[in-house]
């Protein structure tokens, strides 16, 4: 049998307990393996993999910096992925095709020496791209709830001498004042650098509509709407006594059914 | 959006008509109208509901005072034509009523059922699996290289969930002190696991610890600043929770340098959830405020009224 080179891995976790388990249990399943740099994000976890030109990384899904989905993402058809994760929310297990394998930490020695054995079977093919499965496993991540939406959801001005942080939900309208925008919610007024015209452009359509070129109101924040004595639109707010003028070219919005 | 989300503008409930100046007469007029439209209405409705005992006895009344007062013909037809408008219409009336109260009923029904649904969330919230898989592999990877250590570990792990089991129980209203202790014992196992990349400073005076404070909200905001601000943030940060009294108010602050806020982001359902429940708990007495300190990061400040828990 020739003698082929021992395989190079690499170990990913953001917890450094976390990598010493993983490593002590790979040394006793499989003692020629050569675990050849640890790293505790992402983004190292890829440095480390291309400049050590490892065969096999092992990867932590939740990591700062990069998750372990993104850097398996940037290593498919490359490295052999195995993740190793201590609470199975993405429910690997459900998307196995044979291209992947997972561990649960902290894992039974047999489940490792299975995991072992499958990857020596596995080195000496090419890796596999993984892209269905590493798309299906990031749609899940971003089901999770922190990933960015395409709307604001906060809005952040100043009132008095802070910088505060205003949920959306919160906002009763938006006023252009001189160079700054005023946001209103039932409690208090702050003051943005943001131009209604920008701030339109980043506010989800459907819950604020712009009803005049210097106001944008909140849909559900509408109380009422009535007609001034020149005959134009005026919508009430919940919570403030600012009446709203409705300029003809949005008056549209409020048409009787 | 759906069309029957629009604001209605021509409803003529919300809006003067702004032509034909009404003249006094024409007002008067209108008034009385109504008056008599409201007053057939409440009779209409006393009608169907009313018993037919009840009925024959104002019946039997209201003619002897007619007879008393020689004009017996007209009551004698509002008698019969109650009678006639109760058989006809009164099933229909009353039915219609009972309509009603049964949808009011269902309406506190499906309240009750969100409490129950978001107490629910809430115990779930508190104790999230991957926080206590990653401790118990944590204690498990601790046993074999440092014990003492797995064993303060694991020790902080028993006081995190005992902290967390109280809210379980009805009928006793959280304290500052049980949520602060809940949160050090969250801490103390995070500062294990994250090592060198989490410090914290926990600064609440002893005499705030027996205030009133809604359950889980303080832990939201610790486990928040750790999940949002700092795991995320390669070399880590800084943590403090500090508490005071102002203007008659009891203010919590949980105050990171981690990744700060997303504009864009949801921040999870956590935050979401504390306004509701303040609002529910104390209208505009209370409030959560987020704002940005001067060094970056994020600081959420939770006001409400202070209260003392009785011993």
């Amino acid at each position: 049998m020739p003698h082929a080179p021992a395989p190079v891995a690499v170990v990913a976790d953001d917890e450094r307990l976390m990598r010493e388990q993983i490593v002590t249990q790979l040394q006793q399943a499989w003692p020629e393996l050569v675990i050849a740099g640890e790293a505790s994000n992402g983004r190292e976890a890829v440095a480390l993999a291309h400049s050590l030109d490892a065969d096999i990384v092992f990867l932590d899904i939740r990591m700062p910096e990069m998750d372990g989905i993104q850097a398996a993402q940037a290593l498919a058809g490359s490295v052999h992925v195995v993740f190793v994760t201590a609470y199975d929310e993405y429910a690997i297990k459900a998307f196995e095709q044979g291209a992947v394998d997972y561990l649960l930490k902290p894992a039974e020695p047999e489940r490792v020496a299975i995991t072992c054995e499958r990857l020596r079977a596995r080195l000496s093919r090419k890796p596999d791209s993984m892209d269905e499965l590493l798309a299906r496993l990031s749609q899940r991540l971003g089901a999770g709830g922190s990933k960015p939406r395409d709307y604001l959801r906060w809005v952040q001005a100043s009132a008095g001498a802070n910088l505060r942080m205003i949920p959306t939900s919160d906002i009763l309208f938006f006023r252009a004042e001189d160079k700054y925008t005023r946001v209103q919610t039932p409690r208090f007024e702050a003051l943005i650098r943001k131009p209604i015209k920008e701030l339109v452009e980043q506010l989800d359509p459907q819950e604020f509509w712009q009803i005049h070129r210097a106001t944008v109101v909140r849909v559900d924040a509408v109380e009422q709407v009535s007609r001034n004595f020149r005959g134009n639109q005026v919508v009430h707010v919940k919570g403030s006594d600012e009446k709203l003028e409705v300029s003809r070219s949005f008056s549209h919005l409020f048409k009787q059914m | 959006m759906t069309p029957d989300a629009r604001p209605a503008s021509r409803d003529g409930r919300s809006e003067n008509p702004p032509a034909a100046p009404p003249s006094d007469a024409r007002d008067a007029l209108r008034q009385l109208r109504r008056g008599i439209v409201v007053a057939w209405w409440g009779f209409f409705d006393w009608l169907a509901v009313v018993s037919w005992k009840k009925l024959v006895l104002v019946s039997i009344l209201a003619m002897i005072l007619a007879g008393i007062a020689k004009h017996p013909l007209p009551v004698l037809i509002l008698v019969l034509g109650s009678v006639i408008v109760k058989v006809v219409a009164g099933g229909k009336r009353r039915a219609e009523l009972k309509a009603t109260e049964a949808n009011q009923r269902a309406q506190t029904e499906q309240l009750e059922r969100t409490v129950l649904e978001a107490r629910m969330q809430a115990l779930q919230a508190q104790i999230e699996p991957h926080f206590l898989f990653n401790t118990l592999a944590s204690v498990d990877q601790l046993i074999q290289t440092d014990p003492p250590r797995a064993s303060r570990m694991q020790r902080s792990l028993i006081r995190y969930l005992r902290s967390a089991l109280p809210d379980l129980r009805q009928g006793r209203r959280a304290t500052l002190g049980q949520q602060v202790d809940h949160c050090i014992a969250f801490l103390d196992i995070m500062a294990i696991r994250m090592e060198g990349r989490l410090q914290s400073d926990v600064r609440v005076p002893e005499g705030l610890k027996s205030a009133i404070f809604p359950s889980m909200m303080l832990p939201t905001l610790v486990e928040n600043a750790i999940k949002h601000g700092l795991e995320p943030k390669a070399e880590g940060g800084r943590i403090e929770i500090g508490a005071e009294i102002a203007d008659g108010q009891l203010a919590v602050h949980v105050t990171d340098n981690g990744m700060g806020f997303m504009p864009k982001s949801d921040a999870g359902v956590g935050l979401a959830n504390i306004r509701e429940r303040l609002e529910a708990l104390y209208a505009d007495r209370a409030e959560l405020v987020i704002d940005v300190p001067a060094a970056g990061g994020t600081r959420a400040t939770i006001r409400i009224p202070y209260e003392v828990a009785p011993a």
